[in-house]
């Protein structure tokens, strides 16, 4: 294969996991106490939100991926992977809010903001005393939104692009769990990296970790390029490969 | 014609989605799974002795991932010995007894988790309860069944929509468990990430007043009590299927409905892979449907989040 393709590979596959990282700092993640409304976010885990996003923006990646016979758009296959996600996360976000405000009486909050810096809507005395927020209040919507439109269109990027003809020419059931396998590893190492709760980017969490989280995806998104190139040269898991 | 009958197969699909993700909800709250289940496990250390059911087999993603692509592969396998010989026909018995082996093997799991947990509080005197134990692993299975059986058939006509429709390149390229396996993690994310505050917030502390987010000084302290005599987690779902499944349905059929219209509406307006094809329009399409709807969940959540500021007010209380 030309050596400026296989470069072309390794960079999409570092800038996939990247993305892939910058979503899951982006989300506003409250963990198991945004299940009690004791914090502000959606009440999951990062890594099973990200991935539920993604994989639902892969699903439409790959039916837009089927519209070309061979070599598909990789900015359009990869928007569509963005955009599925981004919907993902805007219905459950909505949804959890109905919950929240219907099913359990609470105003959305946030906890690391006294005035809200989209809406400027003050939080303060919204909030339930001894809790850290709770809700998805307008910013943390924003955020989300943002962080489902960029961890989808990193996970549709690492897939269109190993399963292309033109370049990595995977076949389809590889690429996605190679794609799958780059962005939860990203997406983990992003969740360590926050270590509990965050609210979006306007969380002082967010500005203090999101250059250690981007630098830790570089590296591992950079080495499971190198196994992904190794893989491509030798034939293991490309076209005639054993799988 | 063709086209009409895309859109029947896409209004099946959500209809599925919608039943499949409120039976996740209630199937974690049967089993009392996810995050709210950290309330069940501290209860006892807080001196709180529950008849709660402790299931915690791993995030609801995985374990519905799990039992998800176990039902497909038994489907799959199933559909290649027998297509061959009695056609589409083969679907009748492959998906049912693919689901039924996965939500087995979910019940399996579900039933050495209450044992393993409670066995783990014995030094703060919480019993294990037989009757609690028996009782509930049924009620999993069966819901965990109705999930399984509606994701496992979504994928089946996902994967086969080009032969169910007429409408040639429509399947999806994925084979049947992948798309399990996919849907299988979405649906346990929506789950846990809306259906859980239902259950969390409320139904665990339903002691406690209404309209204020639970205090951290509340947790551990679950409401034990139910209308008549003591709560099991059985009493929960009863709770939960008033509002928190149906919504939790609601989100996981939106996504469904939304995806699938806008990928549709964008391949009818690129041509609808005839001879005059697209593809860059009929992917533009859908991508510019997307960003407008995306638009109108912003504006929605804005103005929902102001209706509530407006009516509830500031906080009031101590």
């Amino acid at each position: 294969m030309e050596p400026i393709t296989l470069v072309i590979i390794l960079v999409c596959i570092i800038i996939g996991g990247m993305l892939g990282s910058l979503g899951v700092h982006l989300l506003p993640v409250g963990g198991a106490p945004a299940a009690m409304a004791t914090a502000t976010g959606i009440a999951t885990g990062c890594v099973m939100l990200m991935t539920g996003s993604a994989v639902t923006g892969l699903f439409t990646a790959s039916t837009v991926a089927t519209f070309w016979e061979s070599n598909p758009s990789v900015v359009l296959v990869s928007l569509s992977g963005g955009v599925g996600a981004m919907l993902m996360m805007g219905f459950t976000m909505l949804i959890a809010n109905l919950i929240y405000i219907f099913g359990a009486g609470v105003v959305p909050v946030s906890g690391r903001a006294a005035v809200d810096p989209i809406t400027k809507e003050s939080q303060t005395e919204y909030k339930t005393p001894r809790t850290d927020g709770h809700g998805v209040p307008n910013v943390c919507f924003y955020s989300g939104m943002i962080g489902g439109l960029a961890g989808g269109f990193g996970g549709a990027l690492i897939y269109v692009i190993l399963m292309s003809g033109e370049y990595a020419g995977f076949s389809i059931e590889t690429a996605v769990i190679v794609a799958l396998g780059i962005f939860i590893a990203n997406a983990i190492l992003a969740a360590y990296n926050i270590g509990g709760t965050i609210e979006g980017f306007h969380d002082p969490k967010f500005k203090e970790r999101i250059v250690t989280g981007l630098t830790c995806a570089f590296v591992v998104s950079l080495m499971c390029g190198i196994l992904v190139l190794i893989a491509i040269e030798t034939g293991t898991l490309g076209a005639g490969g054993v799988l | 014609m063709p086209v009409i009958s895309l859109f029947a197969w896409m209004l099946v699909i959500v209809f599925l989605a919608f039943i499949a993700c409120m039976f996740e909800d209630l199937e974690s709250d049967t089993g009392s799974q996810s995050n709210p289940n950290s309330q069940v496990q501290l209860a006892p250390e807080m001196g709180y002795i529950h008849r709660y059911y402790n299931k915690a087999i791993s995030g609801e993603g995985l374990s519905y991932a799990l039992a998800c692509t176990i039902a497909g592969t038994i489907a799959l396998l199933l559909l290649l010995k027998f297509e061959p010989v009695y056609g589409p026909k083969a679907a009748i018995l492959a998906i049912p007894v693919g689901a039924a082996v996965g939500s087995i093997s979910h019940m399996i799991r579900a039933s050495v988790c209450y044992p393993g947990r409670e066995a783990a509080h014995k030094r703060f005197e919480q019993p294990i309860y037989l009757d609690v134990f028996y009782g509930h692993l049924v009620p999993i299975a069966t819901h965990n069944f109705i999930a399984v059986i509606c994701i496992t058939g979504i994928a089946y006509i996902q994967s086969h929509l080009t032969v169910l429709s007429g409408v040639s390149g429509t399947s999806n390229p994925f084979p049947l468990p992948l798309l399990c396996l996919i849907w299988g993690i979405t649906v346990g994310a929506i789950g846990s990430s809306t259906g859980d505050i239902h259950y969390g917030t409320e139904r665990e502390f339903q002691d406690r007043p209404f309209g204020e987010g639970r205090r951290v000084i509340y947790h551990g302290q679950i409401c034990r009590y139910g209308d008549c005599g003591i709560r099991t987690s059985k009493d929960v779902v009863a709770f939960c299927a008033k509002y928190g499944g149906p919504a939790t349905g609601l989100t996981f059929g939106l996504i469904v409905l939304f995806e699938n219209w806008r990928t549709v509406i964008g391949m009818m307006l690129g041509g609808l892979t005839g001879a005059a094809w697209n593809p860059g329009i009929a992917a533009g399409c859908g991508i510019g449907l997307g960003i407008a709807v995306a638009i109108v969940l912003i504006v929605l959540n804005t103005w929902l989040v102001r209706w509530a500021r407006k009516k509830y007010g500031p906080f009031v209380g101590e």
